[in-house]
């Protein structure tokens, strides 16, 4: 009977050995600062996603003014006025410098990633009628595509940088995630479906422009000494 | 039929048959000439024209119009506009900050990413009309000022010379904030000469560079001895770029390089010293290698020109040895060398039969008379006809006629070899070698020299000696040769 327990005591042992182990090799890899690893500091996350946006934004104005060179929208000498009626329209966003530095942050970060998850499907769609329209050049198509991928990888970099703010404790914890904000969204009604090519393009224009902007104005709230 | 629209009211000339004449036609002109003088004077305006919208920060705009035909009466300008949201149509805020025909829209009524509608209505006493609708996003219409304070240095590194380019952003644009990135760009080229009468508008040969959000940049591979053209532009985010800068000039100088100049000059004139050394050298190199290569100090004999031996002529010689000078008494000369010693010298005829040799005594002068008597000794003494040196003396051999003998001259050619130093005194009848005593001649030469110098006086009186042997002398001068044997010292 000794010689069971023992036997036992020595299997607990090395299986506990051999977890502990094996947690030392699961731990997270940036554990205790180690130097090989590089944790970003929120500064780096800021300026990574600001460049994304800034990207994007630059991408977006390339595609907007190719089509407006194929889709001659009249602008000036149209008849009546033509609201452009973009689908993110509701979304109540800050019109200037001012507004946007008044705003909570929590707001403002809450806009952004709303304004970037309104974008994800109407991006997606684009993509695919342009890649099936054979009139238009092959780059339309290839840069839709870098859009819409950019979108999605945009809100996943601003979701990280809203959790690790909250980690830091520089914001409330009442920003939503990811998939409350999608209950709060209005339901897909396809409101986007409707929009033609050039409006929708327009539309994204400027919104990307807002976010490029909104993320400048928060790293230089939440991290004044990075730049700013 | 004449038309005419003046003042909105029409003219219409109809010619009515044949009575219309030139007089009618006149008149009827006349009166519309009349007519348009009253009417412009007073009329509604013409409809003004929104030539466009700018901002320059991204928080503020500025709307032009330009009004359109002046009715004759005091007309006013209104801008109204209308957003998306809020609703309702309003006036510019503000007529006066961007100048006339201006509107400007300061922060409190700037919004961003929303579309204005805006409209100038022109109106007077007798009406108004409405321009054309502009619609208007400032998102669209941004457009910044130039960057300022372009400066411009050139630079001189190690390898290669550079210009160095810095600037100022716009003065009215917020980079604090975060709201808005300036990105610049720059173009730089080389200024051509014709270009510059021409106030350089040449579009072609300028090279754009890319200066990213920094404010100052730097063109590598610059030539020297030219002058560069370089301005600078601007953007904000992704707005439309903003005028370039004036042009800025900026001469490259043609030596740049402080240390160059220096270090030639040092090497000039370092070349220039030893160029001037070497010329000194040159002339002066006589006494330069007499200076560092001291001279063999020839034979000096007072009283022998050592020239005139040298030549080799017999005839030559004997002038040589009979210089009259004063010299230092003897005793002086004596000190150095015993009383008793003899000297022999001697030569060797290279054909191999004859050795002549001389001794002279050194004695001579305390004991002249010992000195005669061994000189007679020695006159009975054999000669000497073989090589090797059994050398008999005779007493004639106290002095050489040189006169006669051609052997004695090529005998005597040897005094060419003559090296400083040994007396070789030979203290003993046996006659050295041969080759010794060759030797002990050509050296004793020099101090034969000496020796012969001294008894100058003593060989005229053996000269004079009465032919008191002729055929013993004759022999011996015939002979060609001196025959001396060493005795030694009697008594």
């Amino acid at each position: 009977m000794p010689r069971n327990l023992t036997s036992v005591w020595l299997l607990l042992a090395s299986i506990s050995l051999g977890s502990r182990l094996a947690n030392v090799a699961a731990a997270p890899i940036c554990a205790n600062g180690q130097t090989r690893c590089r944790v970003l500091s929120l500064a780096n996350l800021f300026d990574r996603v600001i460049q994304h946006s800034a990207r994007m934004h630059g991408i977006s104005n390339e595609l907007h003014s190719e089509f407006q060179e194929q889709y001659v929208v009249p602008s000036r000498n149209h008849i009546g006025r033509v609201s452009r009626n973009c689908h993110t329209s509701t979304l109540l966003t800050p019109n200037g410098k001012e507004n946007a530095q008044r705003i909570a942050r929590e707001e403002l970060t809450e806009v952004i990633l709303k304004l970037l998850m309104a974008w994800r499907d109407p991006l997606w769609h684009f993509h695919r009628i342009i890649a099936h329209q054979h009139d238009l050049a092959n780059f339309s198509s290839d840069k839709a595509l870098e859009m819409s991928a950019m979108v999605h990888e945009l809100r996943k970099g601003v979701e990280k940088v809203a959790e690790k703010m909250q980690t830091l404790g520089m914001i409330s914890n009442s920003v939503s995630t990811l998939s409350s904000l999608e209950d709060l969204l209005p339901s897909d009604s396809g409101e986007w479906r409707l929009m033609k090519d050039h409006e929708l393009l327009y539309c994204f224009r400027r919104d990307s422009d807002k976010i490029q902007n909104y993320l400048k104005i928060l790293k230089c709230r939440i991290v004044p000494e990075h730049g700013c | 039929m004449l038309t005419t629209e003046v003042c909105d009211v029409t003219f219409s000339v109809v010619p009515a048959g044949d009575g219309m004449k030139s007089d009618t036609c006149a008149a009827t002109i006349v009166t519309m000439l009349l007519s348009a003088a009253r009417c412009n004077s007073r009329s509604p305006p013409g409809r003004p024209v929104l030539l466009g919208c700018r901002s320059p920060d991204k928080e503020t705009f500025t709307c032009w119009w330009e009004p359109g035909i002046d009715g004759g009466l005091p007309t006013t300008h209104r801008l109204y506009y209308q957003r998306e949201r809020p609703e309702g149509t309003q006036e510019c805020p503000d007529y006066r900050t961007a100048g006339s025909n201006a509107c400007f829209f300061d922060r409190n009524y700037t919004s961003i990413w929303v579309d204005y509608y805006l409209t100038v209505v022109a109106s007077n006493a007798l009406g108004n009309s409405t321009s054309d609708e502009l619609k208007v996003d400032v998102m669209d219409i941004v457009k910044p000022d130039a960057p300022e304070h372009v400066t411009l240095k050139a630079e001189d590194r190690e390898e290669s010379l550079s210009l160095h380019v810095s600037w100022d952003h716009p003065r009215n644009v917020d980079t604090k904030s975060g709201w808005v990135t300036l990105e610049y760009q720059l173009r730089a080229r080389q200024q051509q000469q014709q270009q510059r009468r021409r106030g350089g508008g040449h579009t072609n040969n300028w090279k754009e560079y890319k200066a990213g959000r920094q404010t100052q940049f730097t063109l590598y591979g610059v030539h020297p001895g030219t002058v560069f053209v370089v301005q600078v532009r601007c953007r904000l985010d992704y707005s439309a770029w903003s005028s370039w800068t004036d042009a800025s000039y900026v001469n490259i100088p043609n030596s740049i390089r402080k240390e160059k100049p220096f270090w030639m000059s040092i090497l000039a004139l370092s070349g220039f010293l030893f160029l001037a050394a070497l010329c000194i050298v040159v002339m002066k190199r006589k006494s330069v290698i007499q200076s560092l290569l001291p001279p063999v100090p020839g034979p000096k004999i007072r009283g022998v020109d050592f020239q005139l031996v040298k030549s080799g002529r017999a005839q030559d010689l004997a002038s040589a040895l009979i210089i009259q000078q004063d010299f230092a008494p003897a005793m002086a000369w004596n000190d150095y060398i015993d009383d008793d010693d003899y000297l022999i010298v001697s030569d060797h005829n290279t054909a191999g039969t004859q050795q002549r040799s001389l001794v002279i005594s050194t004695s001579f002068s305390s004991k002249d008379n010992g000195a005669e008597q061994n000189f007679k000794d020695l006159k009975t003494t054999p000669t000497v006809n073989q090589e090797d040196c059994s050398c008999n003396l005779s007493i004639h051999s106290s002095y050489v006629d040189f006169e006669a003998h051609v052997e004695l001259e090529l005998d005597y050619s040897r005094v060419k070899d003559v090296t400083s130093d040994n007396i070789f005194l030979l203290e003993s009848v046996d006659v050295p070698r041969p080759e010794k005593l060759r030797e002990d001649y050509s050296k004793v030469v020099d101090s034969e020299m000496l020796l012969l110098q001294e008894k100058s006086n003593q060989l005229d009186c053996l000269k004079k000696l009465p032919p008191s042997n002729p055929q013993t002398d004759a022999d011996l001068i015939d002979g060609g040769y001196v025959d001396a044997i060493l005795t030694p010292p009697l008594g």
